[in-house]
């Protein structure tokens, strides 16, 4: 499996596009202390708002893009033909494949939280604010962040195994991202007071996307580590153990639906 | 053992809005090991498919299918095996080194061998001038020699060939018999698809023809091109000095020379004359779909 | 050759175009500008992660926005704000980050002196307090509203008092009742506002402090001379002229508002400018501005 994790690895460092983006990113990095000096009464928060919502954004755009490219692309291109025709099996293959990308994505994370780190102490510098920002859990909140993509690169290469064309693994992916985001938000919702007289069948067919659909929000840091909160050890644990399992019934169920599928 | 066992073979390729296309029905062929086997088919008839589910890119819809003895949805299957897919794509990021050491790699060999077989057929295929290029910027031959190369590299005992000439140039279509007869040399099985019929005489030892997903005739070639004789060319003087040819029909050689040798004349060669791999293959096609509609 | 100019005309093309593009966005009425807030949990949603982000860039934006309709006041222009749409961008914005101070803070500096919704300003506060436990700069600005604006002084010693324990600064605790009768209400403005003015970044607010500061403090000096008056006489004098001739004012004091001082039925010291920039204008965006219910001054 390591052969095929460093050649799509290899690919990866050898794309322009992927370039590019890494250098928007760090350009829009650079342009955080200027914009944070618009705050009038936190400009430390104010950049590390920006710079945690800056990395997730370009996280977002990769995780969507490689894991939607990874195997649709590579059947399209035809690589699969030679690739599969060689003593590897389909998992091998698909796993060593997501592996090279979850890596790759994590490296794009920690380069851009310690590029973050660096803009946060320009802004903090220009205008020190009342307590020194909680160094750590910017850096946790960034981890978190690249895991949330690993978890929805893993969701893009599930679509990638299904699907013929680019069209259902990017949209899919963005929808999964966008409902994983929100569904929080909307569970709360339902179980608030203004829900009452909704009726139990869009009640409890929601309920199921919210245990169905990835929980993003619990990856979510950004208000503790903006505003230094403090922080729950056992919930960030559980956040682990879901990432892993949920991310182990993905690829199980990626896995197999790609053994079973005609190239 | 035989290199290639395939048992009640189907596939059937189910498309959008329920369309089902039959590509291959009730296949049943052996390959023996040390055999050169050309696979031979009008456009569509179903070599590809069959080769796509002896590499275990399909999944079979019925029957059974082993490569050395081991089922082709083990991947254990193709350690044995190096395969060149019909129009071959590599990772255009890649180059020729780097594609040919992942190979060797996915094979478990050593970084040393893998290098010095690598040098050895870059040049035998005439690559190690472009081996630094990414394969983007190859061109279709180019990229054909390297696929190959691949195939290759890992020493093979069953090499498994999607019309390994489309693409090539007359010195690469040569270099490829020349490999293939090396590979038989070795004592190792080769099975390629063509539609090409002169490439089949000069290589195989056996030949099977599919038309339309059902294999109509499996042959053997030195039968065949025995068995294809339909006459002889005579060529001879006769009691003047005068040079003369004759086409003479099987049957009546004997006769004929005879009476030749009775008048007189001085025979200079006989050579038998065929009907040649060509006419026979469109002979059996033209036949088979005949018989299927 | 041709290709190329063809090229360069296209581009002209796009030049003028864009120019005119600039010019009409320029010219879009302010509503335009500012534009409607969606309701806070829809934003919340879209948003989703990042929505703290979003919350910064509404209030940047409100700012910005209010920042060039005070120049256009300091030029004369007068302009009726959006204050109904300033204020619900604000609060849309604690709803995303109810940890957002610069909501806080703009909501304070905006909507108290200006439009005097000290009421609804407070309502904020306590929704931000319930979150931003530990920052005493809330409690302080809800005590000075109460004190000042609503004339709640048992409310404004709760708050004042939470404010001290806060900061540890017992100061705050009696700065407020000190001034906590009706007679210190300007001078617990002026010590609000050289708070303020001390610790302000931003010029362009920190002129706007200033200007108040200014301000209160001539109403200060009018007063102080009001009730040097009301030693000596039972009746309050007609007009502020009358505490210059008697002596009590080294000159007739100017509105830095651009209003002129008077004493009113009460005897209070008032101004015509009511210590606003902006006049009141009749018009619909008024009328949108009346849909925060009146809080008393
Ligand atoms: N993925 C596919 N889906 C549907 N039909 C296919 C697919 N691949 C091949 N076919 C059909 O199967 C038949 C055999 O194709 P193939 O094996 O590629 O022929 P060839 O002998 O030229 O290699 C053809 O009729 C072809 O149209
Ligand atoms: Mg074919």
């Amino acid at each position: 499996m390591l052969p095929i994790i460093l050649m799509t690895m290899r690919c990866f460092l050898r794309d322009r596009i992927l370039f590019a983006l890494l250098g928007a990113a760090g350009l829009l990095l650079l342009l955080i202390p200027a914009m944070s000096s618009f705050s009038m009464r936190q400009v430390q928060e104010l950049s590390i708002t920006l710079s945690l919502s800056a990395n997730s954004f370009l996280l977002l755009i990769l995780a969507t893009l490689l894991g939607s490219a990874s195997v649709w692309g590579d059947i399209e291109r035809r690589y699969t033909a030679g690739l599969l025709g060689l003593p590897l099996s389909r998992r091998s293959y698909l796993l060593g494949k997501f592996t090279g990308i979850a890596v790759f994505l994590l490296a794009c994370c920690a380069i851009l939280a310690v590029a973050g780190l660096a803009v946060i102490a320009i802004a903090k510098s220009q205008y020190p604010a009342a307590s020194d920002p909680q160094w750590w859990v910017i850096l946790l909140a960034s981890a978190m962040i690249g895991l949330k993509y690993v978890l929805l690169a893993a969701f893009a290469m599930f679509f990638s195994t299904l699907s013929t064309s680019f069209f259902l693994p990017i949209f899919g992916t963005l929808g999964v991202y966008f409902a994983g985001t929100a569904s929080q938000e909307v569970f709360e919702y339902l179980n608030s007071d203004i829900a009452e007289n909704l009726s139990p069948l869009v009640k409890s067919c929601a309920e199921a996307f919210y245990y169905i659909l990835p929980n993003f929000s619990a990856f979510d840091l950004k208000v503790q580590a903006v505003y230094g909160l403090p922080l729950d050890a056992m919930s960030l644990l559980g956040t682990l153990l879901y990432f892993l399992a949920y991310l182990a019934v993905l690829l199980t169920l990626s896995v197999w639906l790609f053994e079973r599928r005609d190239l | 053992m035989n290199a290639i066992e395939i048992k009640g073979l189907s596939k059937t390729y189910r498309g959008k809005r329920g369309a089902r296309v039959e590509a291959l029905v009730d296949l049943n062929l052996d390959v023996k090991a040390g055999e050169v086997f050309g696979f031979l088919g009008p456009n569509g008839a179903g070599k590809s498919t069959t080769i796509k589910l002896l590499t275990g890119q399909l999944r079979l819809n019925s029957g059974c299918a082993m490569l050395f003895g081991v089922q082709v949805s083990d991947p254990d299957a193709r350690l044995r095996l190096g395969y060149l897919p019909e129009n071959p794509s590599l990772h255009g990021h890649m180059n020729a080194w780097e594609h040919l050491r992942f190979v060797g790699q996915i094979h478990g060999l050593d970084a040393q061998r893998i290098k010095r077989d690598s040098q050895q057929i870059l040049e035998l295929l005439e690559l190690d001038k472009d081996a630094k290029r990414p394969v983007k910027g190859y061109s279709k031959g180019m990229t054909q020699r390297l696929a190959l190369a691949v195939a290759l590299l890992p020493d093979p005992d069953l090499l498994i060939l999607d019309e390994p000439m489309s693409g090539l140039d007359p010195l690469g279509r040569a270099l490829v018999k020349d490999i293939i007869r090396d590979a038989k040399g070795r004592g190792k099985t080769v099975f390629f698809s063509t539609h090409i019929t002169s490439d089949i005489e000069a290589v195989c030892d056996r030949i099977g023809i599919v038309v339309r997903g059902r294999l109509c005739a499996l042959e053997n070639v030195a039968e065949l091109l025995r068995e294809g004789v339909e006459g002889y060319l005579v060529r001879y003087a006769d009691k003047l000095g005068c040079q003369h040819e004759d086409l003479i029909v099987r049957d009546r050689l004997r006769e004929r020379l005879d009476s030749l040798l009775a008048s007189g004349a001085t025979l200079d060669a006989i050579e038998p004359h065929r009907r040649d791999m060509e006419a026979y293959f469109l002979q059996t096609v033209k036949d088979a779909e005949a018989c299927l509609s | 050759m041709k290709r190329s100019l063809f090229l360069a005309l296209l581009i002209l093309v796009l030049i003028s175009v864009t120019r005119f593009q600039v010019d009409w966005l320029a010219e879009r009425p302010i509503a335009v500008k500012l534009g409607y807030t969606p309701a806070a949990e829809v934003q919340r949603l879209l948003a989703g992660e990042h929505r703290l982000a979003l919350s910064e860039m509404s209030v940047i934006r409100v700012l910005f926005y209010f920042g060039s309709l005070v120049d256009k006041w300091r030029n004369q222009i007068m302009l009726p704000p959006e204050y109904f749409n300033m204020y619900k961008t604000v609060e849309t914005a604690v709803k995303l980050d109810p940890y957002n101070m610069d909501a806080y803070y703009f909501a304070q500096s905006a909507f108290t002196w200006e439009v005097g919704r000290a009421r609804e300003v407070n309502a904020l506060l306590d929704y931000g307090m319930k979150y931003r436990t530990d920052d005493w700069y809330l409690p302080y600005f809800a005590g000075f509203n109460a004190a000042f604006f609503l004339q709640d002084y048992k409310q404004a010693a709760q708050y004042m008092e939470r404010a001290a324990q806060l900061s540890g600064n017992p100061l705050f605790a009696k700065l407020a009742s000190r001034y906590f009768y009706e007679s210190g209400r300007t001078q617990l403005g002026i010590a609000y506002l050289q708070g303020m003015v001390e610790q302000e970044r931003d010029p362009q607010q920190k002129r706007a402090y200033k200007l108040r500061l200014d301000a209160l403090v001539v109403t200060r000096t009018i007063e102080d001379a009001l009730s040097e008056w009301r030693q000596d006489h039972d009746k309050d004098p007609q007009n502020i002229a009358e505490l210059y001739s008697a002596g009590l004012l080294a000159q007739i004091p100017e509105d830095p508002y651009g209003g002129e001082f008077f004493i009113d039925e009460e005897g209070k010291v008032r101004t015509t400018s009511k210590f606003a920039l902006a006049r009141p204008v009749e018009n619909t965006q008024q009328q949108t501005l009346d849909e925060i219910p009146e809080a008393k001054e």
